[in-house]
């Protein structure tokens, strides 16, 4: 699982230019899907045909933060905007790369004194040219970059950029390929632009009609050194969501989710998330309305090039999101 | 207490945290199946209740009140036993300390909000209100039974009993927004005996008080010819002036502004002028903060109007209205049913 991880934290997708790490999932599950499409937004849909006919979506995204530049001075330096929510604080230093193929470094103003007024306007991208027009080989206004960063394997725990969501992504690779025929025919959504407001999934579930729709995605933790109170931990278990920003999870998905764990003996943890929101926010909101909930992986340092997850908790997720796939679901 | 009132009271001390609204459900659905045909749920727990119009075919009318109230989570559990929490919805942390309330685990348990006392508070600390963090829920029982009987994201309510006061008035928690329920049971006891043209569903909405929810898809389901919001504005009072709010007892708050339809704010208006109900204008312009956006922005879009009930001490247990107020506005929306026929609903195309 860790090649995997590691194949797919190194590629490159900024929201609105997964066309890379698109094609990376894609080779990876065609062969095993009965059906695979991409639709006008770019989520790549892949279907499990069921016994049942019944509709279960599963979604990842597979987008990750980044930056877009918006303007390129006489002496080729590159200023910026955010996609998505990266503070400035964790750019300082940081590497990042344009279009998947262009490093930079990041640095701030000489003349910012007092760090706490550090914002976007006083940092900027160095990619190594010596003017303007050096710089406009490699970048243009409205290029995307994401962070630069080697995955790291720490044992039963790994580092890396983006392991949100690609780690979800994971997820619902590893569980297409351990399970047969599902009770329904499943979807597994890898979809694009969450990071920018769940953009992609919002779609996706309009075309699908899903009657379930689990989100797959990481959570927050809170034991690090004085960390904001957060009951969830690394390594504890599949975080079942109840409530973010987002959505608030239908109590009946809920249950079944922590009904399931206890069944199949696997760890589990409780989320309430008090920031942020996921795909499954939008799949609930879908049309007349969807039963969801969400399965999330505990990570640390969100959002920072140095994200933090546990393989087993990786791996009791695959087991939760199978024995769900392969069980009746008595309100469906 | 007469039998609205009495209902109000039921409906007031029942729970219903947004997105937990299943005992809220079960009173609404009582009190409402008496005056419609048909009752239904969707998927996201809406409860749709039809009352069918004299017409095949006649327009369609959606009225929506939402039945979930803000409330506090779970959100950690601390080794001896304290319950820390986070709220669903905008809840007024500085009115928190010192309320008793109610924790809906694995069974229904009683408990009160501490918080570090002002005495062994530093200078530094007294001069500012509690923030919910500095906040803890007791129960007064053993760390390992709290354990047993409470999970992560069990959800609290306020507990408050249901009061009258003088002139009218009644005071409670939640009344934001069943007030509005009783707005549509009160329109609906109205129209028991009346010919009407048009199908009319009154529509307990979800997940208002976390981003409109129950709306968004009750709509999309039913797809209304009209959609008209039931929901409460804030009442006059010291330090809130008639600029800000509307007046307590001073009539139907008929709300205008950019997600009203001006031809249906105009006959609102009218209905209210002919028939000699109280009611008073209430210019609304934030978006997303009623039903009425959701209801608005749906599919192709929806011709909507906003009826409101004015009310003190908003999101806090102490809400307060005027009973008066609840009866005109169903007096209102009821006539506005009887009268409404298919030409109107065709000129609603057309600005």
């Amino acid at each position: 699982m860790k090649n995997l991880i590691k194949k797919l934290v190194e590629s490159y997708g900024p929201s609105g230019d997964e066309e890379q790490i698109r094609e990376i999932i894609k080779a990876e599950i065609k062969d095993e899907v009965d059906n695979i499409e991409t639709d006008a937004l770019g989520n790549l849909i892949a279907l499990k045909e069921g016994k049942k006919d019944k509709k279960v979506m599963l979604a990842a995204h597979m987008d990750e933060i980044g930056l877009i530049a918006n303007h390129i001075d006489e002496d080729g330096f590159i200023r910026f905007d955010r996609v998505g929510g990266i503070s400035p604080y964790m750019l300082l230093g940081a590497r990042v790369l344009f279009n998947g193929e262009t490093p930079g470094v990041i640095d701030k103003e000489g003349q910012l004194d007092d760090i706490k007024k550090l914002n976007y306007d006083k940092l900027y991208i160095d990619i190594g040219a010596t003017n303007k027009e050096e710089a406009e080989e490699k970048v243009t206004l409205g290029d995307t970059a994401s962070y630069y960063r080697e995955f790291q394997d720490l044992g039963t725990r790994v580092t890396a950029k983006s392991l949100d969501d690609r780690i979800g992504c994971v997820t619902l690779i590893e569980t297409l390929k351990e399970i047969d025929t599902p009770e329904y025919d499943t979807y597994f959504v890898f979809t694009t632009q969450e990071e920018v407001g769940t953009r992609g999934s919002k779609v996706a579930a309009y075309n699908i009609e899903p009657d379930l729709g689990l989100a797959v995605d990481v959570t927050l933790t809170g034991d690090m050194p004085e960390a904001k109170r957060m009951s969830v931990s690394l390594g504890e278990g599949p975080a079942i969501k109840v409530k973010d920003r987002s959505v608030l999870a239908d109590p009946k998905v809920k249950n079944l989710l922590i009904d399931l764990a206890k069944e199949n003996e696997l760890p589990y943890q409780l989320e309430v998330l008090k920031y942020g929101g996921t795909d499954a926010g939008s799949m609930q909101l879908t049309k007349d309305g969807v039963l969801a909930g969400a399965v999330s992986i505990p990570c640390r340092y969100v959002h920072s090039p140095s994200e933090m997850v546990d393989i087993d908790d990786v791996e009791n997720s695959v087991k939760l999101l199978a024995a769900l796939l392969d069980n009746e679901i008595s309100f469906l | 207490m007469n039998d609205n009132v009495e209902i109000l009271k039921q409906l007031s001390e029942t729970n219903g945290v947004s997105g937990h609204e299943k005992n809220i459900t079960t009173q609404v659905e009582d009190i409402l199946k008496e005056y419609t045909d048909e009752i239904k749920y969707d998927n996201l727990g809406n409860l749709i209740a039809c009352k069918k119009g004299s017409e095949q075919d006649g327009p369609k009318v959606m009225f929506a009140a939402h039945m979930d109230e803000i409330g506090l989570m779970i959100s950690d559990i601390e080794d001896e036993g304290f319950l820390r929490f986070t709220s669903v919805g905008g809840v007024d942390q500085r009115t928190l300390v010192g309320q008793e309330v109610t924790v809906l685990g694995q069974e229904e348990l009683q408990g009160i909000i501490g918080a570090k006392p002002p005495h062994v508070q530093s200078a530094n600390e007294r001069r500012k209100a509690y923030k919910m963090d500095d906040m803890y829920i007791d129960l007064g029982l053993e760390a390992e039974e709290v354990k047993e009987k409470v999970r992560i994201g069990d959800v609290v309510t306020v507990k408050r009993e249901f009061e009258e006061l003088k002139n009218n008035r009644v005071t409670g928690k939640a009344l934001d927004d069943r007030a509005g329920i009783l707005v549509m049971l009160t329109a609906l006891q109205e129209l028991k005996n009346i010919d009407h043209k048009a199908d009319l569903y009154t529509v307990a909405t979800v997940q208002e008080e976390v981003g409109v929810r129950g709306a968004t898809t009750s709509t999309y389901g039913i797809v209304p010819d009209i959609g008209i919001a039931i929901d409460v504005c804030h009442g006059t009072m010291p330090g809130v002036s008639s600029e800000d709010a509307a007046e307590l007892g001073g009539g139907s708050a008929i709300g205008f502004g950019p997600h009203v339809h001006p031809k249906m704010f105009s006959k609102l208006k009218d209905i209210a002028e002919k028939n000699e109900i109280k009611y008073q204008v209430e210019p609304s312009h934030t978006p997303r903060g009623t039903d009425a956006f959701a209801i608005q922005v749906t599919r192709a879009g929806i011709p909507t109007a906003l009826i409101s009930i004015p009310l003190r001490y908003m999101h806090t247990s102490v809400e307060t209205i005027s009973m008066k107020d609840i009866k005109r506005s169903g007096k209102l929306l009821a006539r506005f049913i009887r009268e409404l026929n298919d030409e109107f609903v065709e000129g609603l195309q057309c600005f």
